[in-house]
């Protein structure tokens, strides 16, 4: 397995503009992700795990700090290189799946690996293939007309297209009733470990504690870096 | 089922999702395109169908009021000429100039609506009505004799005629032409009369030539003169009439000038009974005898000069009156091609209206692809694609309608106003009008597609509500 560090986060400072001086939103010291790694984030609302994870994924420019996915510093590249670097080697999973209406589950598969290094006549093989390992036997219907499970299922092939090597869990059970969740959780785990991705989920479910080895409170992860700058 | 997505499946899948906004703002930019189009080819077809008609003619020389009416008049059979030019005159002009024809043409009479030029054999020999493309013949002759009528190919497709057709000609074009005999100041057109007495054989039909030369039927100078000289001799016994009896009833000609003479003159009249005052015309058609390979002789000024000091005649350029008539022209056709102008500019609003009401409902979508790897350029330029897009269908279907719409304007226009327009698009007009489409569906695309790359990712992926 490689030694790339899938994430890596060194004295990362985030403040939104209008805020007081020295407000920081987001504010990490050092946080490394190994591959294949899964952690837990806990935190409630407005401890900036949102912020985080749009720092992490490179939708909101770093200010202080730096990130590094998959070896690759986010602040030395251009955004559209960002977005591309995203695209290649974070998948995303969402509390709503946020599957694209009007295209079908291969599609919107497909969609994600327009993005990938994966020649185009290979798309529609390769998402294939990834939505019958996951279980979806109607690759071609509209997600509109899968059940919950199965649109999970498609919104986690999506997010694997491009064997990315981190996935970034944003409260992925949030909606759903315990017995789903609990089958969505097994899925999101067993998919990241077996195609060898680190997964950094954000969660206050408190269920989800036992299902992580590694588990980081957002709140101490901020104090951290404030005691470390007040020493 | 093609084997990967593109931004092109993203973006015909967008079109389609709102299909009847897709399909209303498709055929809005297509009609602006369309009416942009035709005027456009009517302008320039127009301008042809006015250009032609006048042919290899230097001069219309005429008694009309000015240079512009007697070329509308004697080109473009607006009229019949009012006054007519005295026989001595077209003597005199024909001996005076060096010519390379003068074909004296007389209008007045008609037949079922279509004008009848009286002219000469020289009108066929000599004139062109196009230059460089004589007079051709679908069948039969050009006239040679008195009581021969050749028909243009409009005159012919409306009349119905065929050759060795039988035809009386009517008098007066069933105008508001005040002859003489006619002065009874009804309102409404005074229907003028048939002479059908004096009946006329279809020797000839003629080619189309898109001028306004093809409403009309031609024949000898000489057979309108004689129906002239027997008017005359009408209107002498009538007035010898009125004198011994003023309201006799069974009077076999009454004052409408109903020519019905069953049991008059057999033959009326010929030849011979005509005088120099019968021997009226209302144009002279002249060309100056020029060099080979050129047509515009060095004396034309000169002579246009002194024709012009002469009071009684009209001496127009029929070259310099249609200019001139389009100068007048050419603004109305200039407003016209503004107003389509605006008309395309509000479809491009529409365009960006369909779209703008689209972002809406297209802010997940978009934040989805951010996630997946969509640079924020790239959306910007799937949503300019996407209306551009609309553009180029419009611009295309709006080419089609045009050249359909055309078709029946000019029907119509043929139809009811007799002017034979060719209309031709020419592949720069085109091409510019559809480049200009694009660019308007791109230019309304711009204000949507920065809404799409200023969507805010995050916020737009959490669940709604």
């Amino acid at each position: 397995m490689s030694t790339t560090l899938a994430l890596h986060i060194r004295s990362l400072k985030f403040q939104y503009p209008g805020t007081a001086d020295k407000q920081w939103t987001v504010n990490i010291l050092d946080f490394k992700l190994a591959p294949a790694e899964q952690t837990l984030l806990t935190g409630g609302s407005g401890s900036g795990k949102s912020t985080l994870l749009q720092l992490v994924a490179g939708l909101l420019d770093i200010q202080q700090g730096s990130i590094e996915v998959a070896g690759v510093s986010l602040a030395s590249l251009s955004r559209a290189k960002r977005d591309l670097h995203r695209g290649r080697t974070t998948g995303m999973i969402f509390q709503t799946f946020n599957l694209l209406h009007g295209f079908s589950a291969c599609e919107n598969v497909m969609a994600a690996l327009m993005f990938s290094s994966i020649p185009p006549s290979q798309h529609r093989a390769t998402a294939l293939q990834l939505l019958a390992q996951l279980g979806i036997d109607k690759p071609d219907s509209d997600p509109d007309r899968l059940s919950v499970g199965q649109q999970q299922r498609v919104a986690v092939a999506r997010a694997i297209a491009c064997k990315p090597a981190l996935i970034l869990a944003d409260e992925p059970t949030a909606s759903l009733d315990p017995e789903n969740a609990g089958g969505a959780m097994d899925l999101i785990q067993q998919t990241c470990r077996s195609i060898g991705a680190a997964l950094l989920c954000v969660s206050h479910d408190p269920a989800m504690a036992s299902r992580f080895e590694r588990r980081i409170s957002l709140r101490d992860l901020n104090a951290q870096a404030t005691q470390e700058a007040a020493r | 089922m093609s084997n990967s997505m593109t931004d092109w499946t993203i973006i015909l899948r967008s079109l389609r999702a709102r299909l009847f906004s897709t399909i209303t703002t498709v055929v809005t930019v297509a009609v602006a395109v369309a009416l942009m189009l035709v005027l456009l080819m009517m302008r320039d077809s127009g301008r042809r169908a006015f250009e032609r008609g006048s042919g290899n003619m230097h001069l219309l020389v005429s008694a009309d009021a000015s240079p512009l009416v007697s070329i509308l008049n004697g080109i473009f059979y607006a009229n019949p000429p009012r006054r007519p030019i005295a026989w001595s005159k077209y003597q005199e002009i024909a001996a005076k100039f060096p010519l390379d024809f003068a074909v004296p043409t007389q209008l007045g009479d008609s037949y079922q609506g279509n004008p009848v030029l009286a002219t000469t054999p020289e009108f066929f020999t000599k004139f062109q009505p196009v230059p460089k493309e004589p007079w051709k013949l679908v069948s039969g002759k050009f006239f040679a004799t008195e009581w021969q009528v050749v028909l243009g190919a409009r005159a012919a497709a409306t009349t119905g005629l065929k050759l060795g057709d039988q035809i009386a000609l009517t008098h007066g074009a069933g105008g508001s032409r005040d002859t003489g005999a006619s002065k009874d100041a009804q309102p409404g057109p005074a229907p003028g009369h048939v002479h059908s007495e004096f009946k006329y054989t279809v020797v000839g039909i003629l080619e189309p030539t898109g001028s306004a030369h093809d409403r009309a039927l031609f024949t000898n100078l000489n057979s309108t003169w004689i129906i002239h000289a027997f008017d005359r001799r009408e209107r002498a016994e009538h007035a010898a009439d009125s004198s011994k009896d003023h309201d006799h009833a069974d009077h076999d000609h009454d004052h409408d000038h109903d020519h019905d003479h069953k049991a008059h003159h057999e033959p009326p009249m010929t030849l011979a009974d005509i005088t120099d005052e019968d021997r009226k015309v209302t144009g002279l058609y002249l060309r100056l005898i020029t060099r080979e390979g050129s047509d515009s002789p060095a004396n034309l000024p000169q002579i246009f000069d002194i024709l012009r000091r002469d009071p009684t005649i009209t001496v127009a350029q029929p070259n310099q009156e249609i200019t001139r008539l389009f100068s007048i022209v050419g603004n109305i056709d200039q407003i016209l091609v503004g107003m389509a102008g605006v008309v395309m500019a509000s479809s491009g609003i529409a365009i960006m209206l369909a779209l703008y009401n689209s972002m809406e409902q297209r802010r997940r979508q978009i934040a989805v692809l951010r996630v997946l790897g969509a640079s924020q350029t790239r959306i910007f330029g799937l949503v300019l694609t996407e209306s551009a897009l609309v553009g180029v269908l419009g611009a295309i279907l709006g080419l089609v309608i045009s050249l359909l719409g055309v078709r029946i304007v000019t029907a119509i226009m043929r139809d009811r106003l007799g002017l034979v327009i060719e209309p031709l698009l020419s592949p720069e007009v085109a091409m510019l009008v559809v480049v200009a489409t694009i660019a308007l569906g791109v230019l309304a695309g711009f204000i949507p597609a920065l809404m799409a790359y200023r969507t805010p990712v995050a916020k737009n992926l959490k669940p709604l509500g």
